[in-house]
């Protein structure tokens, strides 16, 4: 039961975030700020930093692909991003301590990454055309304010997850 | 050199790197239809999200009513005001209505560019990145969607069908930036309608832009803005907004209308996509019989 509980929370995750930004009004953080939920983002980097490092990649792949294909109709940009943050998380993990703070940060760092990633796709593929100093401030820091009330609400919960899911894969 | 190809990790990231730009091309392709994969997956989700998003928005539902309450008060005041004209509005309208079926009678004309069917949609999903603007609607071909149909809310133009699976469907709104998401428009100016395509959004003032407009054309402030029907696949005369400002482009041969849209595309619960009444021209139609003997 331990083991399907993750994936269905990030399910979970993988369809709220679609709602959130439905029901919430979208000047949440000001107008003309566009705050982006990367829940889903977070919640696997939790995984791979408290969790399972393999899972953690894995799962990214997964929903990587389910997120391109169902909301953005590119297949390519979050299937690649997902993992490869979820690997240069792990690396960066190695050689910092894991604790709640420090794993909050990385989880923050690592959403930034993903926003500037997919900024940089859409530029080379023609789909914005935002200068670099209004991506900072209109999209970046709004964004990171959302997640960061996010992480700092979830940190506990999904360190005690992913490392029962861990114990579970050991098991 | 060897320890270049021994190294796993390095050959891994480029072999990704190749299939990623791979897949990017393809799905950037002009496609008429998603893959059946991608139809079944999206098929899948759909049905979560319909069962998820019904509760969801009755409690949002819920909360928005009490908002409405408090305005009601002066809502009513506004709203007496305009009765008047209403009733001298109707009786204009239905004379012309019937000034027009009589008309095309004599005419034998039967088929007009106006003329659409609506079907009702809810919508069940929005793409959270927001770079992309996507919604998600619970109704697909089996009800009759296909792609490029216009989709409309009671206030005006939202967008248009971007792909259709079995049970669901894409929106793509007219706030999205794609380079292949045109529209045609007319603005009603008095006695002339001077014709433009729908081109991009400015996202930080909120407004649509409006290109190629002939360049003596005399665009004034709060002239209305519809679509054309000329494209050949939307119908004529559904709301798009209302002007702003005009400035001639940056060569000064045509002349760029910025249009505040009359659809809010955030507030979006409920929509109609349009199916046109009048025959969409097929492309071999239009190739005249002479040019193919050549």
């Amino acid at each position: 039961m331990r083991r399907f509980l993750l994936p269905l929370i990030l399910l979970a995750l993988f369809i709220g975030e679609s709602i959130f930004v439905q029901v919430t009004p979208h000047d949440l953080l000001g107008s003309g700020k566009i705050a982006v939920p990367r829940f889903l983002m977070a919640a696997l980097l939790f995984l791979t930093i408290f969790g399972s490092k393999k899972h953690g990649i894995l799962y990214g792949l997964l929903f990587g692909l389910l997120f391109d294909i169902v909301y953005v109709e590119i297949i390519g940009i979050y299937l690649f991003l997902f993992p490869v943050i979820a690997f240069i998380t792990n690396k960066l993990m190695r050689i910092l301590q894991t604790n709640i703070a420090m794993a909050s940060i990385i989880v923050l760092l690592g959403i930034s990454f993903l926003e500037a990633g997919v900024y940089q796709m859409n530029l080379l593929i023609h789909h914005t055309d935002m200068e670099f100093a209004v991506f900072l401030s209109s999209r970046l820091l709004p964004t990171l304010i959302l997640n960061a009330i996010f992480i700092i609400l979830a940190v506990y919960p999904f360190k005690r997850l992913s490392e029962k899911f861990a114990d579970s894969l050991n098991e | 050199m060897p320890q270049f190809f021994l190294n796993k990790r390095l050959i891994i990231l480029l072999v990704s790197i190749i299939i990623l730009v791979a897949l990017i091309g393809f799905s950037l392709k002009d496609r008429e239809n998603l893959t059946w994969p991608e139809q079944f997956l999206k098929d899948t989700t759909g049905f979560i999200q319909n069962a998820v998003s019904s509760p969801v928005n009755y409690v949002a539902g819920f909360f928005e009513n009490v908002e409405d309450l408090q305005n009601t008060y002066k809502e009513n005041k506004d709203l007496k005001t305009r009765l008047d004209e209403l009733a001298r509005l109707e009786s204009e309208v239905q004379r012309l209505k019937k000034d027009n079926t009589e008309l095309r009678e004599i005419l034998d004309k039967k088929d007009s560019l106006s003329e659409f069917e609506p079907k009702q949609a809810t919508v069940i999903g929005r793409n959270p990145d927001r770079w992309h603007e996507l919604l998600i609607i619970n109704k697909g071909k089996n009800a009759g969607i296909e792609p490029n149909m216009a989709v409309i809310t009671s206030k005006g133009l939202i967008g248009k069908v971007k792909s259709s699976n079995t049970f669901t469907s894409t929106v793509q709104l007219l706030s999205s930036m794609d380079p292949t998401n045109r529209i045609s428009a007319k603005i009603q100016a008095g006695e002339n309608n001077f014709f433009g395509l729908i081109e991009g959004y400015d996202k930080e003032e909120g407004l649509l832009l409006l290109k190629r407009i002939p360049y003596d054309a005399k665009v004034e402030k709060d002239q209305n803005v519809i679509t054309s029907g000329l494209g050949g696949v939307f119908p004529e005369s559904l709301p798009i907004g209302k002007v702003v400002d005009v400035v001639p482009d940056e060569f000064g041969l045509t002349q760029t209308a910025y249009v505040k849209p009359g659809a809010d595309f955030y507030d979006i619960g409920h929509v109609m996509v349009v199916k046109r009444g009048a025959l969409q021209p097929e492309l071999m139609e239009m190739v005249d019989e002479k040019e193919e003997e050549l």
